[in-house]
């Protein structure tokens, strides 16, 4: 990790959506960047922002509901004020996307081959014969077996895990320079999960690719990532280094999340990282996001008067303020900060 | 050709959706109460439909337009400035005026009154006929919905069959056989739209069968009827109702297309089918004999079509994608 | 199905009150013409036995003669089945160009102008009485504006021109209630295709626009519509039968309206029947083309 320009510059992210219940702040100031070859995991309940987030960054959202503001530089090039057909051009060779649900995320009546083949030809004038071989070839890489007859079967003819290799496929077919992966393990199960994470790990090691893992489960993220990026409701609450933050958490919810907070979290029976929905309650509703700490309403702490009034920035932990670069420094977003992101001390809680 | 996926020729329903969706459709009342663990059955709520119902403005005007027809049905003599078959030689195909609002016919017959008096007929024959349809086709489609197995399969295929003729030649048919006139005319009507009840009735009914609270009422011994009555019927009703008001305007479409063909109303009486045809011949002459009526009916199945619409967005949100019109 | 088909046709002259024959006859004539009548009729032959004689005929093509003219029903139908399925045809695919056209636009802008107005004119079209429609038609396009000929029909060899002219405002009339019932399947249906996860994939494979809204968006939303349409046959035959007689079109339809009127009934069978035989072939076509278009049911 060179200290060069970061692939992918996100600033002061903010999404409104159009809702009958009136309008959501989903993602409020979001920033972060990621590197060449580095793997960002943005870690969030259901809810928090974090596909929005993202899906934000392609203009996936639907025009006329959503309103996107900030800055998302690729490259240098702004995302979000790029002309429409720009951004259509960077689909794909900029940015690939492989998303949740791999059952539904392949056109149903369209062979494997055929959706690789178009996705291909979207952006390099090739016959189609070197795009379908370009496409077994894929399939192959990403460990499809027999990839020349993979290429003509139709979606429902393979498993979830297999499907979820031919996304894998399609987002790097163009070798995009950024991949993000919106909850891309998640509807797998935990072997098949394994090995799709190896996959992703070894072509980013082979292409240098910088990677955003989506994700709401703790123990993906330590395997996976360098950086982590704790997201509630809409907001960046603490990011860092993934040991900084699995191992030094700052933020309350972090640190509930991790279960250094005994009265918030339950550790997972096995001893390994617990899911995200072991905080109880719910998230606030974006439409209606609390004045102070967004996490404050289900917060045991509240150690700080301003915690109900005023919104903690997102600032470098105390106690760690050695300047690493913006590459690793951990920061969170916290009034109540001091006494739990200070090294050791959640080892002498246990 | 037993369940609902089948794609056999005659099992092409006319619920718009492909997959096998009949066995998911519930009622809105039904899911929620199931999902507490609560055993009572949801009763549809009247007081909150009607509400919800009257701020929908389409179907507020709908239902005004219809209840409207009703009055005027209703006060027919009153309401009407001349008798039906006053015949006034001297004023024929008088153009609409004062006087005459609509015109007059070849008999320098009122057009308007003509057209008041056409709505008893209309809606006589509609009700009339969609109860017919109603009762007999709802009670077919709660047995074959409630029994299944052989039940349903020699019923429903009783009533696939029926469905692949042309519902107008159908109802010709069978008024070429009891011979013609309003009564044989509904009557076929009623014969006619039996098998869209019983398909929308079966349907809902496998949504409800497997809920909890008629397991529940089963397993304590409650008899088929008692089931049936109290725990099928009121939460399978929702589709049967939107229903019941799309079969009305088709009814009434219906009956204005076979007196139109001479096999409905039969002269002189009025009746708006048969005003069309007869002003047919003029049309050249005296375009207001057969465009008034027309335009009756038009606005009376427009109402029943658009009160369907309201009642279906209201009752049973998830069928409003999967319109089945019925248009027969 | 078939059987079941044939046996509501075949029961419909059972229920004839009194002697058919007689009926049919009228008042003045021989007990010659009567007697071969009833003999070729079968209808003096116990019920079971009628049945077989006359569905096992039927499957040879004949369909027995006319109470009236003596001429075989077979021909008689025949002689009318073109002018019907050009009718048919003509109105399924004016249908189709109304609905999926506006069906498409009104679920790309929900919400929008032409989705209202869509939406108002579908409701239109499905409310309007297609004969009422007819002779409005004829009144305006005929009488006042003199476009086109009131009615009537010439067949395409002779007179391209006239054919295509007399066509026009038929399948016009029968077009426009199903499509509008089409219109609204195809709204809703491309809407829920556009929010499925495989079109946002397309998108974010950079692929341009036009070939996400044809190939991931209009392909998948209009599988299920080659379901509806033939669903819709049996309505759009409804409306046939009362369109063939505002606009004098020899189909059919006519031909049954005149048996009835005739108490011909030998005729009436054989035209509901064919009727019958039109949907239930239409629908099995359907499923064939539906199982080869959707290859998740094709490998089945």
């Amino acid at each position: 990790m060179t200290v060069t320009a970061p692939l992918l510059e996100v600033e002061d992210l903010h999404v409104r959506l159009r809702t009958p219940r009136g309008t959501a702040s989903v993602v409020n100031g979001l920033s972060y960047t990621v590197g060449a070859g580095e793997t960002v995991a943005v870690v969030g309940e259901s809810g928090s922002g974090k596909s929005v987030s993202v899906l934000a960054l392609l203009g996936l959202l639907p025009a006329g509901v959503a309103t996107v503001t900030g800055r998302a530089l690729l490259d240098g090039e702004d995302l979000l004020a790029m002309p429409a057909d720009r951004l259509r051009q960077l689909r794909g060779p900029g940015v690939g996307m492989v998303f949740q649900d791999p059952m539904t995320s392949l056109n149903p009546v369209l062979t494997v081959g055929r959706q690789l083949v178009e996705g291909i030809r979207a952006h390099v004038d090739v016959p189609k014969a070197v795009a379908r071989r370009r496409a077994v070839e894929l399939l192959g890489e990403v460990g499809l077996p027999g990839p020349e007859k993979a290429v003509d079967r139709y979606p429902h003819e393979l498993s979830g895990g297999m499907r979820q290799r031919v996304m894998i496929a399609i987002a790097l077919s163009n070798s995009p320079a950024l991949l993000i992966a919106d909850e891309a393990t998640t509807a797998l199960d935990v072997t098949v999960q394994a090995q799709i994470i190896d996959l992703v790990q070894r072509l980013q090691a082979d292409h240098g690719t910088g990677v955003v893992w989506i994700t709401h489960d703790l123990g993906v993220v330590a395997g996976i990532a360098d950086r982590v990026l704790v997201m509630y409701g809409g907001r960046c609450v603490e990011d860092g280094t993934v040991d900084d933050v699995l191992e030094r958490p700052a933020h309350p919810y972090t640190r509930g999340l991790l279960g250094a907070l005994p009265d918030l979290a339950v550790a997972r029976a096995d001893g390994g990282l617990p899911d995200l929905a072991t905080v109880p309650g719910t998230p606030p509703a974006p439409t209606d996001l609390p004045a102070g700490c967004v996490f404050w309403p289900r917060c045991p702490v509240r150690a700080d008067p301003r915690c109900e009034t005023e919104q903690p920035p997102l600032a470098h932990v105390r106690g760690q303020s050695r300047d690493f670069g913006p590459s690793l420094a951990h920061r969170a977003a916290t009034w109540c900060a001091e006494d739990g992101g200070a090294p050791g001390t959640t080892e002498e809680d246990r | 050709m037993t369940t609902p996926a089948d794609p056999g020729p005659g099992r092409t329903v006319p619920s718009t959706q492909p997959a096998p969706q009949t066995v998911t459709d519930r009622p809105p009342g039904a899911g929620s109460d199931t999902a507490a663990g609560t055993l009572r059955p949801a009763r549809p709520r009247w007081r909150e439909t009607l509400g919800l119902l009257a701020r929908n403005p389409t179907a507020l005007i709908a239902a005004l337009v219809v209840l409207g027809m009703i009055v005027v049905a209703l006060l027919d003599e009153q309401l009407a400035p001349e008798g039906p078959n006053e015949i006034d030689v001297g004023a024929r195909l008088q153009p609409p005026s004062p006087d005459h609002p609509f015109g007059t016919d070849d008999l320098g017959r009122d057009v308007f009154s003509r057209v008041i008096l056409g709505a008893a007929v209309s809606l006589r024959v509609g009700l009339i006929a969609v109860s017919i349809s109603l009762v007999v086709g709802t009670l077919i489609g709660l047995l074959a919905g409630f029994y299944g197995k052989w039940v349903d399969d020699v019923l429903m295929r009783l009533m696939d069959m029926l469905f692949a003729f042309p519902a107008v030649l159908l109802a010709i048919s069978i008024v070429a056989i009891l011979g013609p006139g309003l009564t044989n005319t509904t009557i076929a009507i009623g014969i006619v739209y039996i098998p869209i009840f019983a398909r929308v009735t079966r349907s809902s009914v496998l949504g409800v069968r497997e809920e909890v609270y008629v397991r529940a009422a089963r397993s304590v011994g409650s008899s088929d009827v008692r089931l049936l009555a109290r725990h099928v019927l009121p939460n399978a009703a929702p589709p049967i109702i939107v229903q019941t008001s799309v079969s009305l305007a088709f009814a009434v479409l219906s009956e204005a297309a076979l007196s139109f063909l001479g096999l409905g109303t039969q002269p002189p009486d009025p009746s708006w089918g048969l005003m069309l045809s007869e002003g047919r011949g003029y049309i050249e002459l005296a375009w207001w004999i057969a465009v008034f009526p027309g335009l009756a009916i038009f606005l009376l199945v427009l109402s029943f079509n658009l009160l369907g619409d309201g009642l279906r967005d209201v009752l049973d949100p998830r069928q409003r994608t999967a319109m089945s019109g019925g248009r027969q | 199905m078939l059987i079941g088909v044939s046996i509501i046709v075949f029961a419909l002259i059972q229920f004839v009150p009194g002697d058919p024959v007689r009926l049919a006859l009228g008042t003045r004539f021989s007990q010659e013409t009567y007697d071969a009548l009833l003999e070729r009729s079968g209808l003096d032959q116990p019920v079971l036995q009628q049945y077989f004689t006359w569905s096992g005929r039927a499957l040879t093509g004949d369909l027995g003669v006319s109470f009236r003219s003596g001429e075989p029903v077979t021909a008689l139908i025949l002689e009318r089945l073109p002018a019907t399925l050009t009718l048919a045809l003509a109105a399924i695919l004016v249908a189709l160009l109304i609905a999926v056209p506006l069906g498409t636009l009104s679920a790309l802008r929900p919400r929008s102008l032409v989705d209202r107005g869509a939406t108002v004119l579908s409701q239109i079209g499905i409310s309007v009485p297609d004969f009422w429609m007819g002779i409005v038609f004829i009144l305006v396009f005929a009488g006042t504006l003199g476009w086109l000929p009131s009615g009537g029909y010439v067949p395409l060899t002779e007179d391209p021109w006239g054919w295509l002219q007399r066509l026009i405002m038929p399948a016009i009339v029968t077009g426009v209630v199903s499509g509008s019932v089409i219109t609204r399947f195809v709204r809703s249906s491309v809407l829920e295709a556009l929010g499925q996860d495989h079109v946002r994939t397309a998108q974010a494979k950079g692929l341009p626009a036009r070939q996400v809204l044809s190939w991931h968006v209009l392909r998948n939303a209009l599988l299920p519509l080659v379901t509806v349409t033939g669903v819709q046959l049996a309505y759009l035959l409804s409306g046939v039968v009362v369109v063939e007689i505002v606009f004098a079109w020899p189909g059919l339809g006519q031909l049954a309206l005149q048996a009835v009127q005739a108490r011909d009934y030998p005729v009436l069978q054989g035209a509901v029947l064919l009727f019958a035989l039109v949907f239930l072939l239409v629908n099995l076509v359907v499923d064939l083309l539906y199982s080869r278009l959707d290859p998740r049911i094709a490998r089945r």
